[in-house]
């Protein structure tokens, strides 16, 4: 044991040896020696200055990056690798007054190519190109169209395409950096184009809109209603957009969801319109072939339940944007297919006018029910002669009479005895002349003249014969055939101008009610009920007397009272002699029929305008009589029912007016 | 029978030892995370560093057991093998990515242009040590180095590698301006300097390389070219904040934004994914570890010793100055690695060889008497 101790104590001393030699060494070597290994030594010493400089830098440059400036890169970092993707939200539900579907939307599958993610790729785009039957061209127009956006937006290369495209694509994805499906609600139309000038339709938002536009609501390529209700309700139908953030590569590949943010569906529209009648209406007017309106109305509420402009609009040609060639093929169109004629379409009121003019009288004092004066077919002023449509004459006429039968000699008379300022006065009563405020686009005022207007107008006084004119609704007069119609079930209910409403309710995706129709009383005729009654009665006679202008309204079961109207459109001489059918289109009178249902109780205003339909009695007429007869269904009596609707024979014995 | 010898123990550069296995740990786990593809196994790549780093350590205990003066005539022989290399490399070697810079060894692509800094510093270091001045070198003595450094930076050029030729430039420089020059010497150098950077800017530089150093200067000019590299580094850097996104977290990595990310750009993942605080600890480690370089540059024996020392931390320290700076946004694209981290089995071998030989320094600092 001692010995081994022993043993490694010397091994240990030996061991050591080496470090005391070394000591030894050390005093060996004077640093002055050798003065080139000295000068050598100080280098290195101010080397290491060089080198604690560069370290110095560099954590300073760390510094600056990584505290100072950190939160500006780790937000890039983020940028770099978070996408995230607009979920479009679906738009909202129209309905109609029963709740029936209108317009509603289904899934579309549109392409899309991020351009922060895959650059342009060539050979992508041919690939993608040959997937969707185009030409690359296509593409790149599409791509070249979207230069001047940010980056980040995505492009649409192909819209709503097949769903084996889509598998195809989905299946494919490796080889196609930076595309995506996309899918988006479209619109889809239950009852085809009726109501078409209502509903409106949806376009990709223009340049114009994306600026007036609050910040971050849209972006170029989106949808955005551009006429009719998805327009005007904008707001309220198209809902919050959602947002999906994921992660993704260098290489636009997505690597996982981060999070998401539901879309929120726009709110559901219920509408006052009644598509059966609607239906009714718009096919009687395409069963003419005439371009036109009709408009119905609940008397007692201003509910309008029938909203027709004809002809339609084809909606189906709007959905993924409208050709130019079809657009301006819509504008030459002679029947002008994109103006809603219910509120924009303008036009003389001529005989219907006579139930402003015979309410002005009696109201006015100027005549009473019992006034009659003699028609010998005209009416003289001064050195001209103002014919009746009827050259032979009414002879002696009363009020109702006058009316049932139209004798323009007999208003002659009550106008003359009115003059203009007071007519005028009167058709205000009735909303004519100003805006209805209902919920439809770029609605038409109207004109009804007053002297002041014309001295202000055309800087000349007006003229006592103008006045005659005006009484029979020709001149200056205006209306639309929305007006007329408010202006009926202002006759019919008694006094009560309404406000057209369009909308019954709005409620938002949760089913709690926005907006809830209410009837909005515009304007009202005080103690006027006798001498409504009197027009009633007037309107009641020109339905159902032998006489009456307006007998292919009838109806078995339920009393319809109504007005016809012939309008002229321009008063040429040399048309004065030729057969009705020879006239050129566009020179032919227009025809109007405006009425009410039931006469005794009544309930239902509907009014038709036939563009050069030449006779209210002939073409109007039995148009509103089919709205009626459907409104009526079931009350009707069914026996001897006369089928009226198309023929002509009844109103057109002559200028039947 | 070879006696042991026990000074291989008891003065064995202990230090050196443990800063090694620090950087180059960091430089693993580094590896491991931007080498990584999501799944549990490292990558093949990582165990290719790993047994080349294993094979260093061994290579580095080879090069501690003689003494470091009989590297003089073994630096001759390296230059000259390397010299033939890169002869070989310029005409047989097929083109790699438009450089020639690699041999196939079967189980090592080998890249000469690697031992050839270390060549250099080997021939300028016994150069200047056997031939010594009173009053300073004049133009003349500097004549033979400076061709012994101009051959391999011509070959060089022309794979063409800008990087390290330039590097061999900033070694020679370093070393002739450690040793003594007169003042006369150093402004004649300078402007002859001048003069061939515009030269060599004009004439010399291949199209990308030029625009490399343009982007560079305008990097809004190129976005998403090597100006995108660089931003997508200091992002990666920046993003990493104070403590850093995590390991196998840097999402600038891991989703291929950042270029190079286990070679030129492995620093930025480190970066990112440690922060502020792990970037200053690894820059600490290698720059303790350059300085005690320096340490046993100051404390070697002979002038070969100190030149030796000197010519080693030189190489390495630049080639991490010019890589970090080209990481932090200070520098262009340059392929120069960041040597003990960065992925390359010819760099890293190189770098160990070297720290090999300061070791050997340092373990013979003392004169002894045989």
């Amino acid at each position: 044991m001692k010995n081994i101790r022993k043993r490694r104590k010397k091994r240990e001393d030996q061991a050591r040896r080496p470090v005391l030699n070394r000591d030894v060494d050390m005093t060996l070597i004077s640093p002055h020696d050798d003065a080139e290994l000295d000068f050598f030594k100080k280098r290195a010493l101010s080397s290491a200055v060089v080198l604690i400089f560069f370290f110095a830098v560099l954590v300073s440059r760390l510094w600056y990056l990584q505290i100072q400036q950190g939160d500006r890169y780790r937000q890039m970092a983020d940028n770099n690798r978070v996408r995230y993707v607009e979920v479009v939200p679906p738009r909202g539900n129209i309905f109609d007054c029963k709740g029936r579907e209108i317009v509603t939307n289904r899934p579309s599958f549109n392409v899309v190519l991020s351009r922060e993610d895959s650059g342009l790729n060539d050979e992508m785009l041919k690939k993608m190109a040959s997937i969707l039957g185009e030409d690359v061209s296509v593409l790149l127009e599409r791509i070249r169209k979207m230069a001047g956006t940010p980056g980040h937006i995505p492009i649409r290369l192909a819209e709503d395409i097949d769903w084996d495209k889509v598998a195809f694509i989905e299946n494919n994805r490796l080889e196609l950096p930076g595309i995506r499906i996309e899918v988006v609600p479209r619109r889809i139309y239950h009852y085809g184009n009726l109501a078409s000038h209502i509903i409106g339709y949806l376009g990709e938002i223009n340049e114009r809109e994306l600026q007036a536009s609050a910040a971050g609501v849209y972006r170029g390529g989106d949808l955005v209603g551009k006429m009719g209700l998805e327009r005007l309700l904008e707001k309220d139908l198209r809902g919050e957009k959602g947002r999906e953030y994921m992660e993704v590569n260098a290489l636009g590949f997505e690597q996982k969801y981060l999070k998401g943010i539901e879309p929120l569906p726009g709110d559901d529209l219920k509408l006052t319109i009644n598509m059966d009648l609607q239906r009714v209406a718009e096919d009687t007017m395409a069963a003419q072939d005439k371009a036109g309106a009709v408009v119905a109305v609940e008397v007692n509420s201003g509910r309008l339940l029938v909203a027709a402009s004809a002809p339609a609009l084809k909606l189906d040609e709007f959905v993924g944007g409208i050709s130019y060639k079809a657009w301006q093929a819509m504008l030459d169109n002679p029947r002008h297919p994109l103006v809603n004629k219910v509120d924009q379409g303008q036009y003389p009121p001529a005989s219907t006018y006579k139930l402003v003019t015979a309410l002005a009288g009696l109201a006015a004092g100027v005549i009473t029910p019992d006034t009659v004066f003699y028609c010998p077919g005209y009416y003289r002023l001064g050195n001209r002669i103002y014919h009746c449509w009827k050259h032979a004459g009414h002879g002696a006429v009363n009020l109702v009479q006058a009316l049932a039968q139209s004798c323009d000699v007999y208003f002659y008379h009550v106008g003359q005895l009115l003059g203009v300022d007071r007519l005028a006065f009167y058709a205000g009563k009735f909303g004519l002349g100003r805006k209805t405020g209902v919920e439809m686009q770029g609605e038409k005022p109207g004109l009804i003249p007053t002297a002041a207007w014309k001295m202000r107008r055309y800087k000349k006084p007006w003229q006592e014969g103008e006045t005659l004119t005006i009484a029979i609704g020709q001149g200056f007069d205006l209306v639309t055939p929305l007006q007329l119609c408010m202006m009926t079930a202002t006759i019919a209910n008694g006094g009560t101008l309404y406000k057209p409403g369009l909308i019954e309710s709005i409620r938002d995706p949760s089913g709690r009610l926005v907006e809830q129709f209410e009837p909005h009383v515009s304007g009202r005729l005080t103690g006027q009920a006798a001498n409504l009654k009197i027009i009633r009665e007037g309107m009641i006679e020109a339905v159902n007397s032998r006489h009456g202008t307006g007998r292919s309204a009838r109806l078995k079961g339920i009393t319809v009272a109504g007005k016809t109207g012939t309008a002229q459109v321009v008063r040429l001489r040399q048309f004065k002699h030729m057969r009705e059918e020879d006239v050129p289109y566009k020179y032919r009178d227009h025809a109007w029929f405006t009425c009410f249902a039931p006469a005794e109780n009544p309930e239902i205003a509907v009014t038709v305008l036939v563009e050069h339909g030449m006779h209210g009695g002939s073409a109007a007429a039995p148009v509103a009589r089919a709205v009626l007869q459907a409104y009526f269904k079931g009350r009707l009596k069914k026996a001897g029912n006369p089928a009226l609707v198309m023929s002509s024979g009844r109103g057109g014995r002559s200028r039947a007016d | 029978m070879l006696r042991f010898d026990r000074r291989l123990i008891y003065d064995f550069d202990w230090v050196m030892v443990l800063f090694l296995l620090l950087v180059s740990g960091m430089a693993l786990v580094n590896l491991f995370s931007s080498t990584w593809n999501g799944g549990p196994d490292p990558s093949p790549i990582f165990f290719k560093q790993l047994y080349i780093l294993l094979f260093g350590y061994v290579l580095i205990l080879i090069l501690v057991t003689f003494d470091y003066k009989e590297l003089v005539p073994l630096g001759y022989i390296l230059y000259g093998v390397v010299i033939l290399l890169l002869i070989y490399t310029g005409l047989f070697v097929h083109t790699i990515a438009g450089t020639q810079r690699w041999i196939n060894l079967g189980f090592f692509h080998l890249q000469p242009s690697e031992p050839a800094k270390l060549a250099v510093v080997l021939v300028l270091a016994a150069y200047y040590s056997n031939h010594g001045t009173e009053d300073g070198y004049r133009l003349r003595d500097i004549v033979q180095p400076g061709i012994l450094t101009a051959v391999p930076f011509v070959l060089i050029m022309m794979q063409p590698d800008l990087g390290t030729a330039l590097m061999l430039g900033i070694l020679f420089v370093s070393m002739t301006l450690f040793v003594k020059l007169r003042w006369s010497t150093i402004s004649i150098l300078g402007t002859a300097g001048i003069g061939v950077a515009f030269i060599g800017w004009k004439f010399l530089l291949k199209d990308y390389q030029r625009r490399r150093i343009e982007t560079f200067l305008n990097p809004e000019g190129d976005p998403m070219n090597h100006g995108y590299q660089i931003m997508q580094s200091k992002i990666a850097v920046g993003s990493g904040q104070v403590f850093g996104k995590g390991f196998l977290e840097g999402t600038q990595g891991h989703l291929h934004f950042l270029p190079e990310r286990h070679t030129d750009f492995a620093f930025s993942v480190w970066a990112e994914e440690w922060g502020f605080v792990g970037s200053v600890f690894f820059l600490g480690c290698y720059f303790f570890l350059l300085l005690w370089g320096i340490n046993i540059a100051m404390t070697a024996r002979d002038k070969f010793g100190v030149l030796l020392a000197f010519g080693l931390v030189m190489l390495i320290f630049w080639q991490a100055v010019i890589n970090l700076f080209m990481i932090m946004g200070f520098l262009p694209v340059v392929g120069i690695p960041l040597p003990l981290f960065s992925y390359g089995g010819s760099s890293l071998l190189t770098t160990l060889i070297s720290i090999g030989i300061l070791m050997n320094i340092r373990m013979r600092r003392y004169q002894i008497k045989t």
